[in-house]
């Protein structure tokens, strides 16, 4: 018998893979209270220290004001925060996709499928992004409520920055993906990058007070410089034009990542296929 | 080459294991042992028949599989599939195949059966009201259809193993691989599924399917390709398998007791090619198969050397050949070992 089966086109693949993860996700939403409430909660410990370390009279906020141009600290950790729980997020769900897949079963499963493989991760970064963007707003509106949180400049160009910031993001998660699927354990690699987020990029923190070789470290995590661009427009009201040079690196950042994560990822996949430890867990 | 679903030329693979009792301050232990899974092994399938891979746990067969799903590289040797080599062009290979591979978590337990149609349906290409057709079709087909918006963690495994079936025909393809398709199911679910996987066959698909139960692969197959240690050892129709030992009797003795002594005496006695046994729990007799190569003279020396020994026979019955003794005539040993 003859049938004419076409191959599937990359998109068809990216969207099938983004329904799927959508009609899981939220058939047992019991996860998304605790997304509503861990944004919140995350940063309480922060503020309350930074609270307790400045006290009522304002006077040491000015040491504070003077490194970071602001004297809101709790929007500047807020971003901090914000920035670091999507960067742990995306390790998290999205670098551990793959992963799951294999330890379900069903990674075999779709490798079966007549599609370039890659589109399973493009479609599971298409959902991890589409769910961030609704979740953002939601987010912002915590924030608002909680902490007061407020916009001295324009949520466009916040937008901007966290545009301009995904392809570097998702060039981690490429290569974090192919790794976990590889090395097959997932814990002790999360720990070890959003350690390195947490205390090099500055997160609750100005760099400045950072000494010399830490300062160098953090210049090559492509998350200090969102942090950066988006602490100036959120807290101080920059201009496109005073953050030009942190959304060129940044792009930069996002083409070599991106490149890395590709060649990650087939490098995993000729791997496990030569070694057979696709579909073992 | 027109009447090859699949041809397998030279096909190894080798796995690299890492050693045993390996200290890794010895750096001259680092070195990996080399492990061959499928040792050059040659077979083709034809267009329309179904092939069955017999042989026993470890053999080869999901190995086998595996490279001609496109999930596993061969080491050497090729593979064509319906003319497409499946190393050098995997996507084009995979549109003519529909895998099911051993065990049953192949589908997505927290979606329904439909749902999971849809989805698999859409990683071939077909989306839309195409895809919600083949899917309803399908169902129905597999008697799924009361259950489909159920999600699968709630199925019998029987279901689940349905299900798997119905995701590897969702593009239609022109030839099944069926990793042990029946393993794990209850004896009526195992029969269903028989009966399935012929229909599929009339359809005029072609099957290709590992197994270690040798009455399925009897009953199912066209041609058998008996597997063992990574290669090949026979191929052939069932019939003509058994055929092949005609000249050869089996006997089954049921004994009381059995020992290594009567072992060593009764392979002394010249015609004796084979003696397997087994322990049977119910009966707390021992089941002992004996091949002998001539006629009734050697049946008497049988009976005669194991009634000295003290054994009590309790039941003895001259067989005809199953693959099973097909298998013990070519490797010494039983299927199950
Ligand atoms: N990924 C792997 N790495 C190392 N050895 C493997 C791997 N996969 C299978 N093997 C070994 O290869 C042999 C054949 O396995 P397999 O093809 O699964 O046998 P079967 O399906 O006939 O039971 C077994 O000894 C198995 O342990
Ligand atoms: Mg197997």
């Amino acid at each position: 018998m003859e049938t004419t089966i076409k191959k599937p086109s990359v998109f068809t693949a990216m969207g099938a893979v983004f329904k799927k993860e959508f009609k899981i996700a939220f058939r047992y939403p019991t996860w998304f209270i605790s997304m509503l409430i861990w944004p919140i909660l995350l940063p309480l410990g922060y503020v309350f220290t930074a609270k307790a370390l400045s006290g009522t009279d304002t006077s040491s906020l000015v040491s504070f004001a003077t490194l970071t141009g602001t004297s809101d600290y709790k929007t500047y950790m807020l971003i901090g925060t914000v920035m670091w729980s999507w960067m742990n997020s995306i390790l998290w769900s999205f670098g551990t996709s793959l992963r799951v897949e294999q330890v379900r079963g069903t990674l075999e499963s779709n490798w079966l499928c007549p599609v370039p493989k890659i589109s399973l991760l493009l479609g599971y970064s298409l959902f991890d992004m589409i769910f961030s963007i609704i979740y953002i707003p939601i987010i912002v509106l915590e924030f608002k409520l909680v902490y007061n949180f407020h916009f001295v400049g324009s949520p466009l160009l916040a937008l901007l920055v966290l545009l301009v910031s995904i392809p570097a993001v998702y060039g981690i998660g490429f290569i974090f993906a192919s790794l976990v699927m590889w090395v097959k354990e997932a814990n002790s690699m999360v720990f070890l990058v959003r350690g390195m987020i947490m205390v090099f990029c500055g997160i609750t923190y100005p760099l400045a007070v950072l000494p010399n070789w830490m300062r160098n470290v953090s210049k090559f995590i492509p998350i200090t410089y969102s942090i950066n661009a988006l602490r100036a427009v959120i807290t101080e009201g920059v201009s496109v034009g005073d953050i030009k040079s942190e959304i060129f690196i940044l792009l930069i950042f996002g083409a070599v990542l991106m490149t890395l994560g590709l060649l990650a990822f087939n490098y995993t996949q000729k791997r496990v296929k030569s070694s057979g430890s696709l579909g073992q867990y | 080459m027109l009447g090859y679903a699949i041809e397998v030329n030279d096909l190894r693979k080798e796995f690299q294991v890492k050693k045993k009792n390996e200290h890794f301050w010895k750096k001259k232990n680092k070195e990996k042992e080399i492990f061959v899974a499928v040792d050059n092994i040659n077979f083709d399938v034809k267009k329309g028949e179904i092939f069955g891979f017999l042989g026993p746990n470890g053999a080869g067969k999901t190995t086998t599989i595996k490279m001609i799903s496109t999930l596993l590289r061969p080491t050497s040797g090729t593979i064509i599939v319906n003319g497409e080599n499946v190393v050098e062009n995997p996507i084009k290979a995979l549109t003519n195949i529909g895998t099911v591979l051993a065990g049953e978590r192949s589908t997505y337990w927290k979606l329904t059966g439909r749902e999971n149609l849809e989805y698999f349906a859409a990683m071939h290409g077909i989306t839309g009201k195409k895809a919600r057709e083949k899917t309803d079709y399908l169902l129905k087909r597999l008697e799924l259809d009361k259950r489909a918006d159920e999600t699968v963690e709630k199925y019998s495994t029987g279901m689940k193993q349905r299900v798997a079936l119905a995701k590897a025909l969702i593009a239609e393809p022109n030839i099944l691989i069926l990793d042990e398709p029946t393993s794990g199911l209850d004896p009526q679910s195992a029969r269903n599924l028989r009966e399935i996987i012929l229909e599929i066959k009339e359809e005029g698909r072609t099957i290709f399917l590992t197994t270690h139960y040798m009455e399925e692969a009897d009953q199912l197959s066209d041609r058998i390709g008996i597997i063992d240690h990574g290669k090949i050892i026979a191929l052939d129709t069932p019939q003509n398998l058994k055929n092949n030992l005609n000249k050869t009797n089996i006997i089954n003795l049921e004994l009381d007791n059995w020992t290594e002594d009567v072992l060593e005496k009764i392979k002394e006695i010249p015609a004796i090619e084979n003696v397997t046994s087994k322990f049977n729990e119910n009966t707390q007799n021992f089941e002992v198969k004996v091949h002998v190569s001539n006629g009734s003279e050697t049946v008497s020396n049988l009976i005669t050397s194991t009634i000295s020994s003290g054994i009590k026979i309790i039941n003895f019955r001259v067989e005809e050949p199953t693959l099973e003794d097909v298998f013990i005539n070519l490797t010494g040993k039983s299927l199950r070992e």
